[in-house]
């Protein structure tokens, strides 16, 4: 069983209420007939109804167990716009109408009231607009700012490692990058189980260069443990460092419980993260899921524009196992 | 509608999303660097325009509009096609 087929069979026995605010991409209406079918979640659809059965007739799809939601006329459509404006300063009914109007939002305050779970999107969205949407309405969960990814590697041998940011932060901050290796603990200890260790990455070594791009990296070390002292992060490391056991035990001058073993690469940008992730990918032949999305109150994660119906439900069980 | 009118009520619309002075908002003034809104906020300005108007924009016109000017034009090309 790969690591796919096993998260499934972990989403089935949650069953999470699971949003697709993009009802009209057959993709999504394959993939919720599967999910919903096999009980791997409860789908729910949101879109105009009428083309969503329509659609699902002809692609041969059961709707059995699928719910669908047409947003206008979902009967508690005034009270989630209510909510919206209780949390929102500035907007006004009309304006929030206008905003849950759309899928992607109306989606979004789904979760946020606890009709729904989590949220599976971005087959037919940008990625800036699904985070955007979902910052409105679902927000960030407590001591996070930033929204951002990761990447789950499986080398051969089923070693498992989490890579961030590859995909979302161009170039974070100190601050955003100390935020970015907490929340990846985070999704490791939901996802993976067991002691997340996070090694904050350069191309220097406890000191063993100076440059300011080292200082933004050791900056956010300290900030992330001065946050969340509980988890096992350290930095800066040098990939060899953080990963092999006897490279570490030359190089680092002060212990370490991270260095030499660590299961979380946290990359200081996103030239050198998505360049990683590939070479990983190609390279070493590992298989690379991804990217996931993290920091947000509730799961939220974006599809590919090219994801395919497995890939979708696979994403799905992902997202759901995050609640 | 003139587009003095659209620049107008364009300004007003902002005033209120962004809860700045109408009298700081120029033509030329960005939302995020000028008038202090945070980027999530374009989703909300595209919806106050749409509701101040009448109109219903794309999906992404958000991602497009980025200044007082753009949010215009983009406004004034979805009333002449009405």
């Amino acid at each position: 069983m790969n690591l796919i087929e096993h998260f499934i069979e972990k989403a089935k026995s949650l069953n999470r209420r699971i949003v697709f605010p993009e009802g009209s991409d057959e993709r999504i209406l394959e993939a919720a007939a599967y999910i919903g079918k096999e009980k791997i979640g409860q789908p729910i659809l949101l879109g105009n109804k009428e083309k969503i059965y329509e659609q699902m007739h002809n692609l041969n799809l059961s709707i059995d167990n699928v719910t669908l939601i047409e947003p206008k006329t979902f009967p508690d459509f005034n009270q989630l716009v209510t909510m919206y404006v209780e949390k929102r300063q500035n907007i006004s009914i009309s304006v929030a109408e206008k905003l849950l109007s759309r899928e992607l939002i109306f989606g979004g305050m789904l979760v946020s009231s606890g009709k729904a779970d989590c949220l599976v999107a971005g087959a037919c969205n940008p990625t800036a607009t699904l985070i955007q949407s979902a910052v409105l309405t679902i927000g960030y969960r407590d001591k996070i700012s930033t929204a951002s990814s990761f990447f789950i590697m499986v080398l051969p041998g089923n070693r498992i490692l989490f890579y961030a940011d590859c995909a979302v932060n161009i170039e974070p901050d100190f601050e955003q990058l100390a935020e970015i290796g907490i929340t990846t603990a985070y999704s490791y200890k939901k996802l993976i189980g067991g002691q997340p260790k996070v090694a904050f990455l350069s191309f220097s070594t406890q000191g063993s260069a100076n440059h300011p791009l080292i200082d933004k990296v050791i900056q956010a070390v300290q900030l992330a443990l001065k946050k969340e002292p509980a988890i096992d992060l350290d930095g800066e490391f040098q990939a060899d460092t953080a990963l092999v056991k006897s490279v570490a035990e030359k190089k680092i001058k002060k212990p370490s419980s991270v260095a030499g073993q660590a299961n979380i690469l946290i990359f200081p940008d996103l030239n050198s993260g998505n360049i990683a992730y590939k070479l990983t990918q190609y390279l070493a032949n590992a298989e690379a899921y991804g990217p996931i999305l993290q920091g947000f109150r509730y799961p939220v994660s974006d599809l590919s524009r090219g994801a395919k119906v497995k890939d979708i439900i696979g994403v799905s069980a992902i997202t759901s196992l995050q609640v | 509608m003139d587009t003095k009118e659209i620049e107008e009520r364009v300004k007003k619309v902002v005033s209120q999303v962004l809860n700045v002075p109408q009298d700081s908002i120029k033509i030329e003034s960005r939302f995020v660097e000028d008038l202090g809104a945070e980027s999530v906020q374009s989703l909300e300005l595209v919806a106050a325009f749409e509701s101040e108007f009448d109109i219903q924009m794309e999906e992404d016109a958000a991602l497009s509009i980025k200044t007082v000017e753009t949010a215009i034009e983009f406004i004034k090309k979805y009333i002449d096609a009405k």
